[in-house]
């Protein structure tokens, strides 16, 4: 637990400046309540002493003019303190949702695998959130009642040490009180963010398959589960709830004992502690406030432990192939060539390729051929890092690909794949992931290329047209062949396509596979097809079978 | 935009409204408990007045009051305990019933509301849990700080009535300077929610094409433009904050106020000469006692206007009307389905994606519907699921119009099989009983057998209880367009309606496929949108459509 939460603050090093600087201005304020207190119960504690002396008399007049201003400086000063510390907050919350997406991309570079999207998306907002308490609920409450705590223990201690020990230990004691509930509570925290999670999955996975959801009239079963999810929910927030309210009742009592222990030691003091015992009585109150709040750190300490937890957990994935340490320079070559390559995806996995030899040098036109199933796709996924072959090597322009980063496999190399997407953003936008810098001419030729471009031009906004989540707007063969623009747009000089005609009826996908010479003119493409149309012109033809390739004739 | 802006506020007040009355009777609970602890807490202030005034004064404190002012103390902490159970009682249930709601609303609503599955996941969750501070806090909060400060003040009162008064006073000006720094505040509290909403749109959205924005070297430009999103958020959240920050500390510089003029009256205490330093002491530490109720409504009622903002964007989903239409009394063994001139248009500023289509399918016959993409091929499909609803024109099913139909009644008939079917995370076997959660283990297999998935499975360590991830992860395209078909077979309804079933197969499955496939369509009616030539020699009959036009004339079923 304690590890997470080291871990937390150290990537919020960056924010620390604004983190001191909202503990610094929450203890001045803290101390400032505690002043204001002990002035008031000096004043009146000297009022005990010598009621009949005009000089006390005239003093405590004096000591109560000077107090009116600091009675309405408090309130600034607690508002100051409310920004600073949740401005640092939330300063922090935003570097961390960041931090936490850009872990994601370079960790789960081949998509999610069989996490679940709404699980992720809950540690986005939720565990993040929770990592509020951490610093506004746990860290800034204890340094300022550490600092009142110690302030009391010395005012007091200079009157008379066992008065101060009387205190003082009832409200160390509240200090105390959340580490000894954080781990109750951690449970309870842990079980509340997974409900979170498991709710939110509830909700998006049958959105997401809606149509599938509901053309199998699963709406009730749909409905059934977030009922259910939502009550796991409940149970688990009920529980938290509890234990900080236990909190908040603990640290009540608590200060309030420290109040009534400073009224014994001043009755059983009698005349001579008069003085002493009155100021603790103040300065007791003054605690209150401050102390009151820790007891619920536990929970909220708890909550933000669960919530880092579930985040690293995400987070701290495996790379599934680890950038080199020292990687070599990037070839000015682009020649792909596999020897003797042996792969699986996982050890209880068959094996995909047994043996793999291929080569395409620069320029070269590959078609790929093979059932579904045979490897295609799996490898594009080694020619880009996406995984790694146990054995046999792969070089790019000579080099061994396992010592170059991935982005220079990357940067070379546009790999249009069976179910690209689309985002939920514009053509333009979309088409510019591919070249960033690319005007609307150069997207309008690969728009044409992909024959798509007619179909954007008598669209009212077009480039600007919003494709919808998964390019929802467009019809699947359309969303396909903006896809298609997409990769063709690249300007890596070689190109991977996997069935770049799925979605053209028949004339097109001639049309295409036509004209495809002259889109790629000079790069390098190994077209991935089920079956040939004739009009390729090939340089190779190739079949995956049994994990090799073969030299095939269409 | 203004009238637009309290037509919203209006449809939220009615929401919260109606939400309140079904939750009444569980505010005499945390209510009565929390006037309790107000008065322990004047009877503790007064014990401690009288303990004070007799220390100073000089005469011999009692041990009585010293005690009665410690089992207070326990039992204003017992009440503290019970009242925040009884509140977070009252939340629950609001919560729960208002998540049901809005979520049945957002299946029925379908495909067609095309906001992005992370913004609608947020109505549910995000959106319901702001609304529980109304009800758990908000309202029972509302009603103890309008009796617990009269009580107190006139506690006060009955020592000194002018202390009273200045209490009394004091609590009049909360509620101003309430809704003079909450002006404005129920709209920051939306803008916030709708930036956590656009937020998390974009990450599940951006998460779920992770590998395109990978093999773009885009992650780290879209991490930038994720990053402008968390940024708004923040500045939207602190927006929220100053407002609710500005209250809370005028609310303590009322306070203060009100505990300068007591102490101002009551300062003669400090020179001896004050007449009663019970009632002197008593009144200022009633303060604090006073003004704890008043900070509960404080913070309240920023959870109020929170609420009253998601109640705003809650609104509109559930006034919509529910689900009307007629049910099926059982499902026909035998359907003709008719389409007559039907027209429909997603979006007025484009052209329609279908002009008047018209064809018919008899009882037991195929029908391959065949065009370019976008002819409108797939809209046909959606209209017989009631995804889409035709804008003219009549669609009849055994001679009755099938829009009458309930929606959900209407899918009762078919097994659709849609283009981007999606695979959720679960085994395969779960993943094909969808379609028929009562099917036994060797319905599914025999399915799973017709749709050619065993052809895999078998090679797969778990056979059909591997686990896959969402959207198929695991699979191969073909792969997962089998294990959608076999979901086709398992569901057995006299209706077939298949999106493109045989793309992203290899020559020989698509056979195989097309294979079984026939064999599914025999004795059924069945629509097949497809590209694919392969399919022409397996089903007779074929309509080519064209921007949303037959292109023959002819009727499927006439000839």
């Amino acid at each position: 637990m304690t590890a997470d939460l080291f871990r937390v603050l150290r990537l919020w090093l960056e924010r620390s400046g604004w983190l001191i600087v909202g503990i610094i201005v929450t203890v001045i304020s803290a101390l400032a309540g505690v002043a204001l207190l002990a002035f008031a119960g000096k004043l009146v504690a000297a009022s005990v002493g010598g009621a009949e002396s005009a000089a006390l008399a005239a003093a405590g007049v004096i000591a109560l003019l000077w107090l009116r201003p600091l009675i309405l400086l408090r309130p600034v000063m607690r508002y100051l303190e409310r920004l600073a510390t949740h401005e640092a907050t939330f300063r922090a919350l935003a570097d961390m949702r960041v931090w936490f997406f850009g872990r994601l991309a370079e960790r789960l570079p081949t998509g999610l695998g069989l996490r679940r999207a709404g699980d992720l998306l809950g540690r986005l907002v939720a565990d993040v959130e929770a990592l509020d308490g951490l610093y506004l609920r746990a860290l800034v409450p204890a340094a300022a009642s550490i600092a009142v705590v110690l302030a009391i223990a010395l005012i007091l201690g200079a009157a008379d040490p066992w008065l101060a020990v009387l205190v003082a230990l009832p409200l160390t004691a509240a200090l105390v009180l959340p580490l000894l509930l954080a781990p109750d509570a951690a449970r309870a925290a842990e079980a509340t963010s997974r409900a979170q999670g498991e709710l939110r999955a509830a909700t998006v996975e049958p959105l997401t398959g809606i149509e599938d959801t509901l053309a199998a009239n699963g709406e009730k079963r749909a409905l059934a589960r977030v009922a259910q999810e939502d009550r796991a929910l409940s149970g688990a927030q009920r529980a938290l709830a509890r234990r900080a309210a236990w909190g908040g009742a603990a640290g009540a009592l608590l200060t309030q004992i420290a109040l009534l222990a400073a009224l014994a030691w001043t009755m059983l003091a009698g005349q001579p502690g008069m003085a002493a015992g009155v100021l603790a009585v103040f300065l007791a109150i003054a605690a209150a406030e401050a102390l009151g709040l820790m007891p619920r750190a536990g929970a909220a300490v708890a909550a933000a432990a669960a919530g880092a937890r579930r985040l690293f957990e995400a987070a701290d994935a495996a790379e599934p192939v680890p950038d080199p340490a020292a990687p070599s320079a990037a070839p000015s070559g682009h020649a792909l060539s596999l020897r003797n390559v042996v792969f699986s995806w996982a050890p209880d996995r068959p094996l995909v390729f047994d043996g793999l030899d291929l080569g395409v040098p620069e320029g070269a036109r590959i078609a790929l051929l093979g059932p579904s199933g045979t490897g295609k796709s799996t490898l594009a996924a080694l020619l880009l890092k996406f995984a790694a072959p146990q054995q046999g090597s792969i070089t790019l322009g000579g080099v061994d690909i396992a010592t170059l980063p991935a982005s220079v496999l990357r940067d070379r190399i546009a790999w249009l794949t069976q179910d690209a997407r689309l985002f939920d953003d514009s053509i333009a936008a979309n088409l510019r992931l591919a070249a960033p810098d690319a005007d609307d001419a150069a997207l309008w030729r690969a728009l044409d290329r992909a024959r798509i471009g007619d179909v954007v031009r008598a669209l009212p906004d077009g480039l600007e047209t919003q494709c919808g989540e998964a390019g929802a707007r467009f019809s699947g063969g359309q969303a396909r062949r903006i896809a298609l623009a997409r990769a063709l747009l690249s300007p890596a000089p070689v190109l991977i396509l996997d069935e770049p005609a799925a979605g053209l009826d028949a004339a097109t996908e001639l049309a295409f596979m036509e004209t495809l010479d002259e889109a790629t003119a000079g790069r390098s493409v190994i077209l991935i097809l089920h079956r040939l149309t004739g009009v390729e012109r090939p340089s190779r033809i190739l079949r995956l079978a049994s994990g090799k390739a073969i030299a095939a004739t269409g | 935009m203004a009238s637009e802006h309290k037509r919203e506020g209006a449809a939220a007040a009615a929401l919260l409204a109606r939400e309140a009355k079904a939750l009444r009777g569980r505010l005499y609970g945390p209510v009565l408990l929390g006037l309790a602890l107000a008065l322990a807490a004047v009877a503790q202030a007064l014990l401690i007045a009288r303990l004070l005034a007799a220390l100073l004064g000089g005469t011999q404190a009692s041990w009585a009051d010293f005690f009665g002012a410690g089992a207070l103390a326990l039992i204003m902490a017992a009440l503290g305990i019970a009242q925040e159970r009884a509140q977070t009682a009252a939340g629950e249930e609001a919560k729960a019933s208002l998540r049901a709601r809005i979520f049945a609303r957002l299946l029925a609503q379908g495909p067609a509301d095309q906001r992005p599955v992370g913004e609608k996941s947020a109505l549910v969750v995000e959106r319901v849990e702001a609304m529980e501070g109304y009800f758990a806090r908000w309202m029972p909060a509302a009603i103890i700080a309008v009796v617990a400060p009269l009580l107190i003040a006139g506690c006060a009162a009955l020592f000194d009535p002018v202390s009273g008064l200045i209490l009394l006073v004091a609590g009049l000006m909360v509620p101003v300077a309430q809704a003079v720094s909450g002006i404005g505040a129920a709209q920051a509290s939306r803008r916030q929610l709708a930036a956590l909403q656009r937020l998390s749109g974009r990450f599940l959205d951006r998460m779920r094409g992770l590998p395109v924005l990978v093999l773009f070297n885009q992650q780290r430009a879209e991490t930038q433009r994720l990053a402008a999103a968390a940024e708004e958020l923040r500045q939207r959240t602190m927006r929220v904050l100053r407002v609710a920050f500005i209250s809370s500390g005028a609310m303590e510089l009322i306070a203060a106020a009100a505990l300068a003029c007591l102490a101002i009256r009551h300062g003669a205490v400090l020179t001896g000469a004050h007449p009663d330093p019970v009632t002197a002491f008593f009144v200022v530490l009633l303060v604090p006692v006073f003004f704890l109720p008043l900070r509960s409504f404080a913070a309240a009622y920023h959870e109020q206007l929170g609420a009253r903002g998601a109640a705003a964007d809650l609104a509109p989903l559930l006034e919509q009307p529910e689900e009307t239409g007629l049910l099926l009394e059982e499902v026909p063994p035998k359907v003709t389905i008719t389409f007559q001139d039907v027209r429909l248009a997603y979006d007025p500023s484009r052209p329609p994606a279908l002009d008047g289509l018209s064809f018919r399918v008899l009882a037991g016959e195929t029908l391959l519907l065949t065009g370019a993409s976008g002819a409108g091929k797939t809209s046909a499909l959606r209209i017989l699921m009631g995804f889409a609803r035709p804008n003219a024109g009549r669609v009849a099913i055994n001679g009755r119009d099938a829009m009458l139909l309930k929606p959900s009644e209407l899918r009762r008939l078919s097994s659709y099989v849609g283009q981007r079917a999606h695979l959720f995370r679960a085994t395969l076997r779960e993943n094909i009983r969808l379609a028929r959660p009562d099917a036994d283990d060797a319905a599914v297999l025999a399915a799973a057998e017709a749709a050619q998935v065993m052809d895999f499975a078998k090679d797969l360590p778990q056979g059909l209880d591997t686990l896959i991830g969402e959207g198929g992860f695991g699979l191969s395209g073909g792969q997962a367009q089998r294990v959608a078909l076999a979901r086709a077979f398992l569901r057995d309804t006299p209706l077939v309606l298949l999106d493109e079933p045989t793309a992203h197969l290899d020559p020989g499955t698509e056979a195989s496929v097309l294979d079984a496939l026939r064999r599914l369509c025999v004795g059924r009616t069945a629509i097949i949108a497809t590209h694919a030539k392969a399919a022409r020699s397996y089903f007779g009959q074929r309509l080519e459509i064209a921007d949303g036009r037959a292109q023959d004339s002819r009727l499927a079923g006439n000839d």
